[in-house]
């Protein structure tokens, strides 16, 4: 009896501690709990193109080149690094105090094997498309690579800093396998992972050999929830110290509770039309009148409270391709105007199709319907079509989509290649616009290898390209984060939120 | 006995081989109709026409149709899945690691199904007649009209918010890593012998058990009352009351196992509702099995994943609809007798 009593009260210790343990490891100061939106693809970072995985990344490997909070370039793994005034070759110069978590030093070699042997023997990782120009990395010693390039690349810099350009260790990969290297993952940065569990949750613990400054937070734990209202409960139950991505009004409710804080903040993610130079918007006047109808504030005050920034350039304020000086109006006269032109107005409208995706990003299908509401009443009657996020690489890449398609565009390294170089470049895939006028001038420009020479060109060309209707940009989207207030992190232009910025005050 | 168990589980066997069949093609042939493109889907944004190209051959979806279900279907003979578009890895262990916590989350519903719904069903039998009953109900109506992803807003809302005795996500407590084993929490802290893993796993399970299985239980109470109801009409119960039993013991021992056959099949056509349903409630608390993967799956058109996941839900109902008969064989004598 005795026995059975004993076993009983262990029992109920135990669910008594069971029920205060999410929230002592949550408060714990020297522990952080994230509540995040999704999982990582792999835990090999070079394998897929995934943004919300990136501050994720950062934490446990390291990158070439890193970006600041202004999304300026500076050295990491590299001390320096040197484009060639031909694009044809990159000069790295590496750290000489880096080991990987298993204590092997890293090294040129890694950096060749991550960059070029991997890829070229063929494993599927986007890195290779990202680099697929590499015709070799010399290495003349442990801390210096040099990078041969069969074209140009003027944004190799940039892509040092960018997706899946992550230093993997040679040695331990070729030893245990990339199957094994994906269960236990070695990377050199400042957190090691210690528990993975698919789906669900990343624990990180703080690597006391970093070279870099050392976290302030010993152990990280990452709770994916990918429900936005489930990362509200979370933070709100104080069962996360911080999460991200939560609904704008969510995210002011939760800063005004007691104990809690929160930021909406501009990142380098772009709410943009992908348009087309043919079909009904074959006619430059159509394609104007189109932008001039859309009140870009009353959309942000109507589904982003305000917070996100409207657009007359595709590119965000403080990148290089941003043009502080240049407003596109909202003119819906200008837009009647232009349309009367081409012979169209309210009574004889301008038809075209129009697709967006419902639930991809915040609030995107009403604002398809706001919009389509605008061009109603200057004379443009849009038929709005509903697509799949899946959908969308399907009509994209078969150059099918129709006229005008909303979509939400990502460039963390707010390089101005990857916001108008990508859209309007005629041989991308990705590009919907396939205007030769706009298209060979961006052509050129992905060859340009000075700086200054091709940042200039990519402003004018952003200016241009609103000016003819090649580009219509709407918003910079935001970020949303909450967070105990206790809790600080380092604000990042392009909404990484990274473990090692982390600190409690 | 055993024969006639051993016969019935052979013939659900064979049984099972065409629908298999059938359900992997129309999942397999849905799925390549679709108008999306894995290919396009599996690359990134500066992917040329020609590396898309080469993934779609790769990926085989270059093929007929036929062609590439005949090849899917010999590689799942031998127990291969198929690798996943969005992870790069082979689709078995992503099942495997995932399908415990649904089936644990599931039958935990049942659990809580069944318990609510025998109890509320008898209780609403005792009570018949009165006002009480009329109240249950309204009751049973009300646990009804709710689904299981507002039951699980609601729960969150009051246990994890309001009072902050619940957790809202996982399957663990941030303290414990998850230990080696069946992947079936409960099992495994049973077999670790640690209670406070135990108690850690059940109280992330109550809630998701709750949230789904409050909606399912009001069918069984009905069910089970009108049971009940017939089987009081019956001349052994009268005959029961003439012998001066209490009506308690009247309920319980004689009538209740008796009408209890169609409630047993109820729950196992329940179960297979349940395994449907945890996709929601997963998502809504983070719970870490096949749900999540399917939603995931689904995102990123990752097709060998979501045919893998819709194989495995008719395995599994057929699996349960065998158990049911099994479970009706040894409630009821006259099945085995037949």
């Amino acid at each position: 009896m005795t026995s059975i009593t004993h076993r009983l009260a262990a029992i109920v210790a135990a669910v008594a501690a069971a029920l205060a343990g999410a929230e002592a490891a949550a408060q714990a100061k020297d522990s952080v709990v994230i509540g995040w939106q999704s999982d990582i693809p792999s835990w090999d970072p070079t394998q897929r193109t995934s943004p919300d995985s990136q501050s994720i990344y950062k934490a446990v490997f390291d990158q070439p080149l890193d970006q600041a909070i202004d999304l300026s370039l500076k050295g990491h793994l590299a001390k320096s690094w040197k484009l060639a005034p031909d694009g044809l070759s990159v000069e790295l110069e590496f750290r000489d105090d880096v080991v990987f978590h298993n204590g092997d030093k890293l090294t040129s070699e890694d950096f060749r094997y991550t960059f070029f042997e991997r890829p070229k023997r063929g494993d599927k990782v986007d890195l290779a498309n990202f680099w697929r120009n590499v015709t070799d990395i010399e290495t003349p010693s442990p801390t210096r690579a040099v990078i041969k390039l069969s074209k140009p690349m003027p944004t190799a810099p940039q892509w040092l800093a960018f997706f899946c350009s992550y230093v993997l260790p040679k040695r331990y990969m070729e030893s245990v396998g990339l199957d094994a290297f994906r269960d236990k993952p070695v990377g050199s940065g400042p957190y090691k992972v210690v528990d993975y569990q698919l789906g669900s949750r990343m624990v990180l613990e703080r690597n006391d050999a970093y070279w870099g400054p050392k976290p302030a937070i010993r152990q990280v734990t990452i709770q994916v929830i990918k429900e936005a209202s489930s990362r509200v409960s979370a933070i709100q139950a104080g069962q996360v110290d911080l999460t991200v991505n939560v609904p704008v009004r969510e995210a002011e409710r939760l800063g005004k509770e007691k104990g809690l804080a929160a930021q909406l903040r501009p990142i380098t993610r772009v709410v943009l039309l992908q348009i087309r130079n043919d079909l009904g918007f074959a006619d430059p006047n159509i394609r104007l009148a189109l932008h001039h109808a859309i009140d870009k504030d009353a959309i942000s005050r109507a589904f982003y409270n305000g917070a996100a920034v409207p657009l007359s350039v595709v590119a965000t304020p403080g990148s290089p391709g941003h043009l502080q000086d240049f407003k596109f109006p909202h003119d819906p006269a200008k837009a009647s105007a232009y349309l009367a032109k081409s012979g169209f107005g309210p009574d004889k409208p301008a038809k075209i199709k129009f697709a967006s995706t419902n639930g991809h990003f915040p609030s995107d299908f009403e604002i398809a319907r706001a919009l389509v509401a605008m061009w109603k009443k200057v004379g443009i009657e849009a038929e709005l079509e509903t697509i799949e996020y899946a959908k969308y690489f399907e009509l994209n890449r078969g150059h099918k989509l129709p006229e005008a398609t909303l979509y939400s565009w990502d460039n963390a390294s707010g390089d101005p290649e990857i916001f108008s170089g990508y859209l309007l470049n005629p041989n991308m895939p990705f590009s919907a616009w396939k205007g030769p006028e706009i298209g060979e001038k961006v052509v050129k420009l992905f060859g340009v290898v000075d700086y200054n020479e091709r940042i200039a060109g990519y402003r004018a060309i952003n200016r241009e390209a609103v000016e003819t209707g090649a580009s219509v940009p709407l918003l910079q989207s935001v970020i949303t984060v909450a967070h105990k207030d206790g809790l600080t992190y380092a604000p990042y232009g392009n909404g990484w939120i990274l473990p090692q910025s982390m600190a409690w005050k | 006995m055993i024969a006639t168990l051993l016969r019935i589980v052979l013939r659900r066997l064979l049984a099972a081989v065409p629908i298999l069949v059938l359900v992997s093609m129309m999942l397999f042939g849905i799925l390549r109709l679709l108008p999306v493109d894995p290919a396009a889907m599996s690359v990134p944004p500066n992917a040329t026409r020609e590396e898309i190209e080469t993934v779609r051959r790769d990926m085989g979806l270059d093929r007929p149709i036929p062609e590439q279900y005949v090849r899917w279907a010999l590689t799942l003979l031998r127990g291969d899945f198929g690798t996943s578009i969005h992870y790069r890895k082979p689709v078995g262990p992503l099942l495997a690691e995932t399908l415990p916590a649904t089936i644990e989350l599931a039958l935990a519903a049942l659990v809580v199904a069944g318990f609510l719904g025998i109890g509320g069903g008898l209780g609403l039998f005792h009570v018949r007649g009165t006002w009480k009953a009329a109240v249950g109900d309204l009751g049973s109506t009300a646990l009804m009209s709710i689904p299981s992803f507002l039951w699980a807003i609601i729960l969150i809302l009051i246990f994890a918010v309001a009072f902050r005795a619940m957790p809202v996500a996982g399957r663990l407590d941030m303290a414990f890593a998850r230990p080696p084993g069946t992947g079936f929490l409960l099992l495994d802290a049973i077999l670790a012998g640690r209670l406070d893993l135990l108690a850690s796993a059940a109280k992330h399970l109550v809630l998701p058990a709750f949230a789904l299985g409050l909606s399912f239980s009001p069918p069984i109470m009905r069910v089970l009352r009108s049971g009940l109801h017939d089987v009081y009409a019956e001349d052994y119960i009268r005959q029961a009351r003439l012998r001066g039993l209490d009506e308690g013991r009247i309920l319980i021992g004689h009538a209740a196992r008796n009408a209890m056959l169609p409630t047993a099949t109820l729950l196992g056509v329940q179960f297979g509702f349940l395994f449907g349903g945890t996709l929601l409630v997963e998502v809504l608390f983070s719970f870490p099995g096949m749900g999540g993967l399917m939603v995931e799956a689904v995102r990123n058109t990752d097709l060998p994943v979501i045919q893998a996941i819709g194989l495995t839900y008719c395995l599994v109902v057929l699996a349960v609809n065998a158990v049911t008969d099994i479970v009706c064989l040894l409630l009821d004598p006259r099945l085995r007798a037949n």
